[in-house]
C-alpha cells in the first residue's frame, strides 16, 4: 500500500515541470559548488605545503646567529585545510591561515581570506553545505508543498479518502515518494564529490574519512527528514496550496536566512568579546605585573637566589649555565600563564557565544546542523583552537630549545657577560627543533562536544515526524 | 446493502440532516431527489464517513460507519458529481492507484479491460487524463468503483452535465452494476434518468425523506407532479 501511493507520488512529481527546473538547478548548482570547492581545496593543500615547507626551510636556513636570536626569527605556522573543507568551509574565511611564531610573543592568526573577498562574499561562499543546508530545504518544499493541499484543491483527496486508506498510510507513502524524487537529485552529485575528493592527488588525509562522511550524511539526511515531515504537515494543516507553500517559505526563511544571523548578533550580546586596543593594553599590563602581582625581574631576583644556593656558588658567573639564557628562558616562562589567561579569556567568550548559538538551535535545525557539519568537516572554531594551541605549544618548545641550547653551549662565556662574546649557531643547531606539525582534533572527542548538536538534530526530526502524524490524523473533509 | 437509522446532522446552527431512515437492498438503483441543500450529499458524505453524524447510525452491509470507517469504505465505490484524477498520470495509471489504494491489484490486461467494459476508447486507456472530458473521466471513476468490487456504490449527481449520449452510457453501466447485485444511491436532480434507471426514488426537502417510490408504479409525469408538489410544500397533505 505505502509503496503504491509512493510511486504514484514519484512518478506525479517526476512528470510535473517544477521537478525538471528545480532539479536541474539543483544539480547544476551542487556540481558547481562541489568541483570549484574541489580546486580551491587543491590549490590551497598545495600552497600550504609549500609555505609550510619553504618557512620551515628559512628557519634552518637563516644563517649563523645566537640561538636566542634564532628564536626571534621565528618561524610560521600554516593551518592545513582538512579535506572536507572543500565540502564545508566552516569559519575558515574568518579565522586565520597562519600564525608567527616567535619569542617573547604569543601571536594571533593572519591571512583571513575574508579580508581580500569583494562585498559579495558576504553572501557566503557556494559550497556544497551552504547549498544543502539552504537549497535542499527549498527543493523538498517545491516537490512536496502540495502533497495534501494541492490534492485538497483538486479534488482527488475525496476520492483517495473513499477507498478505505488510513491517513498514516497516505503520510507514509507520500514521505516515501517525495522523498526518493529529492535524493535522486542530490545523492548523485553528492557521490561525484566524494569521488572527486577521492581522486584528489594531495590530500591530507583527515582521520575517519569514511565515518566522517557518513556522520555527515546521516546529519543532512535528518536535516532534509525534517523539512520533508514539516512539509508534509503543513500541507495537511492546511486548506490551499499557496497558503501551504507561504507558511513553508516563510519557516524556510527564519531557519535559513534570519536565525543564523540574529543566533550570532544575540550571543555578541550576551557574551561580548572585549575590544581589542583594550584587552592587548590589559595583557602587556598583567605581563608587566607579573601573573600574580609579583612583577618578573623581582621573582627573577628570588629565582637566582634559589638558583646559587643550589649549586653552592656566590655569583652567577660561578654557574655550570649561560646565565644569561637562564634569564631569558625564565622571563619567557613567566609569561605563560598571563597569555593562558587573555587568550584564554576570549577562547572561552568565543566557545561561550557558539553554545548559545547553539542554544538557539531549539527555534531554527539549521543551527545545530550547521555546527555539525563544521565540526565533522574541520573547519570549526575547535579546530581553529587546536592548531592555535599547536602554534603555541610548537613556540614555547622553539624558544626553549634555543634558550636551553645557549645555556649549555655558552657556559664559557659566563664571566665576560658581553653582547659581543655571542655564541653563534648553524643550520644542525636550528634543526633539533622539529617542524611543526598540526595535529587536528580526535573525530571521538568532537563528536561528543556536539552531543547537544545531534540531539537537538533529532528531536528536531522527532518532533516534525510527530506534527505530520497528527496533521495527517486530523484531514478533515468536513466543508469541502 | 445501505442503511440510514434516524440520521441527523448539523452544522452549527443549520440542521442538513433531519432524522433520515433510508434502506437500500442490493439491486437497487435508490435515486435521491431533491433541491440543492435537501442533505443528499450530507447523506452520501455521512456513509463515506466524511463527517460525523450528529445523531443516528450509517451502516453499509450491516457495518456501523462509525464504528470501522476503513472496512466500509473498502464495501464502498463513491463516484463524485466530477471524478478528479491525476492530471498527469495515465487513465489506466489511475485506475491502478486507486485499485491498490483500495486493497486490489490486478494485471496490465484485467485494468484495460476495466477501462474498455466502461466505454473507454482504447486509445485514451494510456493517455494522460488531464484532457479528459468530463464523460471519459466519469468513465474511470466507474472503473475505479468496478476494480474495487464495491458492494454499494455512492453517487453524487454523476451525469450532471454529461451530453445525452455518455448520460445514456453512463446508466447502461450503473444497469449491469445494479444486475450484478451491488446497492446503488444516486443523488440526482434528473427525474428522467431516475424513472429511466432507478428502481425507487426519495423526495428530500430541507434534510428530511418527504416520499418515496418504486418507478414501476409511477410514470414520469407522475414523478414531476409529486416532485413539484413536495418543492412547493404543499404535498404533505396528500403523502402517506
Amino acid at each position: 500500500m505505502i509503496t503504491s501511493i509512493a510511486r504514484k507520488e514519484f512518478t506525479e512529481i517526476v512528470r510535473d515541470g517544477r521537478f525538471k527546473w528545480t532539479a536541474a538547478i539543483m544539480v547544476l548548482l551542487l556540481l558547481t559548488a562541489m568541483l570549484a570547492g574541489y580546486q580551491k581545496y587543491n590549490t590551497a593543500v598545495r600552497i600550504q605545503h609549500a609555505a609550510q615547507a619553504g618557512s620551515n626551510q628559512q628557519w634552518l636556513n637563516q644563517g649563523d646567529k645566537n640561538p636566542h636570536s634564532a628564536a626571534h626569527y621565528g618561524n610560521y605556522a600554516f593551518k592545513p585545510a582538512g579535506p572536507l573543507s572543500y565540502f564545508d568551509n566552516g569559519i575558515s574565511n574568518y579565522a586565520g591561515t597562519a600564525v608567527f611564531m616567535e619569542a617573547h610573543k604569543q601571536n594571533f592568526a593572519i591571512g583571513r581570506p575574508a579580508t581580500d573577498q569583494s562585498a559579495i562574499a558576504r553572501f557566503g561562499d557556494l559550497s556544497g553545505a551552504s547549498i544543502l543546508q539552504l537549497l535542499l530545504p527549498l527543493l523538498i518544499i517545491f516537490l512536496g508543498f502540495t502533497a495534501f493541499s494541492g490534492e485538497r484543491e483538486s479534488g482527488t483527496l475525496r476520492l483517495v479518502m473513499s477507498m478505505g486508506v488510513t491517513n498514516r498510510q497516505l503520510l507514509w507513502g507520500k514521505a516515501l515518494g517525495v522523498g526518493t524524487a529529492v535524493l535522486i537529485v542530490v545523492v548523485p552529485c553528492i557521490l561525484i564529490g566524494a569521488v572527486a575528493l577521492a581522486m584528489a592527488d594531495s590530500i591530507d588525509h583527515a582521520e575517519g574519512m569514511g565515518t566522517r562522511i557518513t556522520v555527515l550524511s546521516l546529519a543532512y539526511l535528518m536535516y532534509a527528514g525534517i523539512f520533508l515531515f514539516l512539509t508534509l504537515a503543513v500541507s495537511a494543516l492546511t486548506r490551499h496550496a499557496r497558503t501551504t507553500l507561504m507558511v513553508l517559505i516563510g519557516f524556510w526563511a527564519f531557519t535559513g536566512f534570519l536565525m543564523p544571523k540574529a543566533a550570532s548578533e544575540i550571543s555578541k550580546y550576551t557574551n561580548p568579546t572585549p575590544a581589542f586596543g583594550k584587552w592587548m593594553a590589559d595583557m602587556r599590563a598583567h605581563q608587566l605585573r607579573g601573573f600574580d602581582g609579583t612583577p618578573p625581574f623581582v621573582k627573577f631576583m628570588g629565582y637566582t637566589k634559589q638558583l646559587l644556593k643550589e649549586y653552592g656558588v656566590s655569583k652567577p658567573a660561578d654557574l655550570p649555565m649561560y646565565f644569561v639564557a637562564v634569564r631569558l628562558q625564565k622571563l619567557e616562562e613567566y609569561d605563560y600563564p598571563v597569555f593562558d589567561q587573555h587568550y584564554g579569556m576570549i577562547r572561552d567568550a568565543y566557545a561561550e557565544q557558539l553554545r548559545v548559538q547553539d542554544r538557539l538551535g531549539v527555534l531554527a535545525p539549521t543551527l545545530p546542523l550547521r555546527s555539525i557539519s563544521r565540526a565533522i568537516s574541520g573547519t570549526d572554531s575547535i579546530q581553529h583552537v587546536k592548531f592555535m594551541s599547536d602554534a603555541e605549544t610548537f613556540r614555547r618548545n622553539m624558544v626553549l630549545k634555543m634558550n636551553d641550547y645557549l645555556s649549555k653551549a655558552s657556559v664559557h662565556l659566563n664571566a665576560t657577560f658581553s653582547s659581543s662574546n655571542y655564541m653563534r649557531a648553524d643550520e644542525e643547531v636550528f634543526a633539533i627543533v622539529p617542524p611543526f606539525v598540526f595535529e587536528p582534533p580526535k573525530l571521538s572527542a568532537i563528536i561528543t562536544e556536539h552531543r547537544s548538536n545531534f540531539m537537538l538534530l533529532a528531536l528536531w526530526l522527532a518532533a516534525a515526524i510527530g506534527l505530520a502524524v497528527f496533521a495527517a490524523n486530523r484531514i478533515s473533509l468536513e466543508s469541502s | 446493502m445501505l442503511e440510514a437509522i434516524n440520521l441527523k446532522k448539523t452544522f452549527g446552527d443549520y440542521d442538513a440532516l433531519k432524522g433520515l431512515d433510508l434502506t437500500v437492498n442490493p439491486g437497487d438503483i435508490y435515486c435521491l431527489l431533491g433541491a440543492n441543500g435537501a442533505g443528499k450529499t450530507t447523506t452520501i458524505n455521512l456513509f463515506l464517513n466524511f463527517i460525523n453524524p450528529t445523531s443516528g447510525t450509517a451502516r453499509v452491509c450491516g457495518i456501523d460507519v462509525m464504528a470501522d470507517p476503513l472496512e466500509t469504505k473498502k464495501l464502498l465505490a463513491y463516484i463524485p458529481e466530477q471524478v478528479m484524477l491525476y492530471g498527469n498520470l495515465s487513465a489506466l495509471e489511475n485506475l491502478r492507484y486507486f485499485a491498490q489504494l483500495g486493497g486490489h491489484d490486478y494485471t496490465e490486461a484485467e485494468y484495460k479491460g476495466f477501462l474498455t467494459r466502461c466505454g473507454l476508447q482504447n486509445e485514451a486507456v494510456t493517455q494522460r487524463v488531464s484532457q479528459f472530458s468530463k464523460g471519459m473521466r466519469q468513465k474511470v471513476g466507474v472503473s475505479i468503483a468496478l476494480a474495487k468490487q464495491a458492494k454499494a456504490l455512492l453517487l453524487d449527481e454523476p451525469t450532471s452535465g454529461l451530453d445525452p449520449k455518455a448520460s445514456n452510457e453512463f446508466s447502461e453501466l450503473l444497469i449491469q452494476l445494479k444486475n450484478d447485485g451491488a446497492s446503488i444511491l444516486m443523488a440526482t436532480h434528473d427525474l428522467f434518468r431516475a424513472k429511466q434507471t432507478g428502481t425507487r426514488i426519495g423526495i428530500m426537502r430541507e434534510g428530511r425523506m418527504m416520499q418515496e417510490l418504486g418507478t414501476e408504479d409511477v410514470s414520469h409525469a407522475d414523478i414531476e407532479r409529486i416532485y413539484l408538489e413536495h418543492m412547493h410544500g404543499d404535498a404533505s397533505r396528500h403523502a402517506a
